[in-house]
């Protein structure tokens, strides 16, 4: 007779399980924060997407360089928008006020001199630069530093994929 | 290979990036099991960007689909007291 089938332990401190408990937590507080404002389609499916990125964001901490530099760009995002919109409505007279808000725009924590150029070590056109923009937080690193947190990234991002399509399967089944 | 940073920076070594482009191969899904399994670090950093833009279109996909389905999730439902007991117990 075969022993009963033992279940398969839970590590409680796995990254899913600690972006799916965030995620639902960031959601939870969704619905019953602006529960009857705001609620277009477009404005409630981007909070979702806002609250994903929060979540990952949240649990690796300031551990990485992009979850840094999301958790400064949710947090300011008020300010980003007044200042992106100042810089629509500015014409010449305000020139002075439009680099200023420019300035500010472009702004991280994590980054001194923006505009400081790094060497191609992989001599390929244009692949790393596309990396950076993709990878939030990874303007100002090195080629290694960039590979390093492109994997890590990419390793959270899948795993929070994984999250919401759990979830989303389980709130299909009605 | 002169860098303008400037500083005590050490020169990169071709290990380490050797070492840090098959540790990405490995997590994107299209070359995990090619062979030979070492392919070239353009098409890595390629393959890379690809994967990085799919995954953010499929948060922005599964983020729309949530919303929707949240939206319509009834408060006495099996799952919805399923979602409040995981909730309430963190």
């Amino acid at each position: 007779m075969s022993p009963p089938q033992q279940p398969t332990s839970i590590n409680p401190n796995s990254l899913k399980i600690q972006l799916a408990y965030r995620f639902l937590h960031n959601l939870n507080n969704l619905n019953t924060k602006r529960s009857n404002l705001d609620n277009t389609r477009i404005r409630r499916s981007h909070r979702v997407k806002l609250a994903a990125y929060a979540s990952m964001a949240y649990v690796v901490g300031s551990r990485r360089a992009w979850s840094r530099a999301i958790l400064w760009k949710i947090r300011n995002r008020a300010v980003l928008a007044r200042f992106k919109r100042v810089d629509h409505k500015i014409t010449t007279p305000l020139r002075h006020h439009h680099v200023h808000a420019g300035s500010v725009k472009r702004r991280t924590p994590s980054c001194s001199n923006p505009k400081r150029e790094y060497s191609d070590p992989f001599g390929n056109s244009g692949q790393e630069v596309k990396l950076r923009k993709l990878v939030p937080g990874s303007s100002t690193m090195d080629a290694l530093g960039l590979l390093d947190e492109t994997a890590d990234y990419i390793k959270c991002l899948a795993t929070q994929v994984e999250v919401m399509k759990n979830l989303v399967d389980l709130y299909s089944i009605i | 290979m002169s860098r303008r940073s400037g500083g005590s920076t050490p020169r990169i070594s071709d290990d380490q990036i050797i070492e840090l482009v098959s540790k990405l191969q490995q997590l994107l899904p299209e070359l995990r099991n090619r062979r030979p399994n070492k392919a070239s670090a353009s098409k890595v950093l390629q393959e890379t960007c690809n994967y990085v833009r799919s995954l953010h279109k499929e948060v922005d996909d599964l983020s729309d689909r949530l919303s929707r389905l949240l939206s319509t999730i009834d408060d006495d439902s099996p799952q919805a007291s399923i979602i409040r007991s995981l909730i309430n117990n963190n």
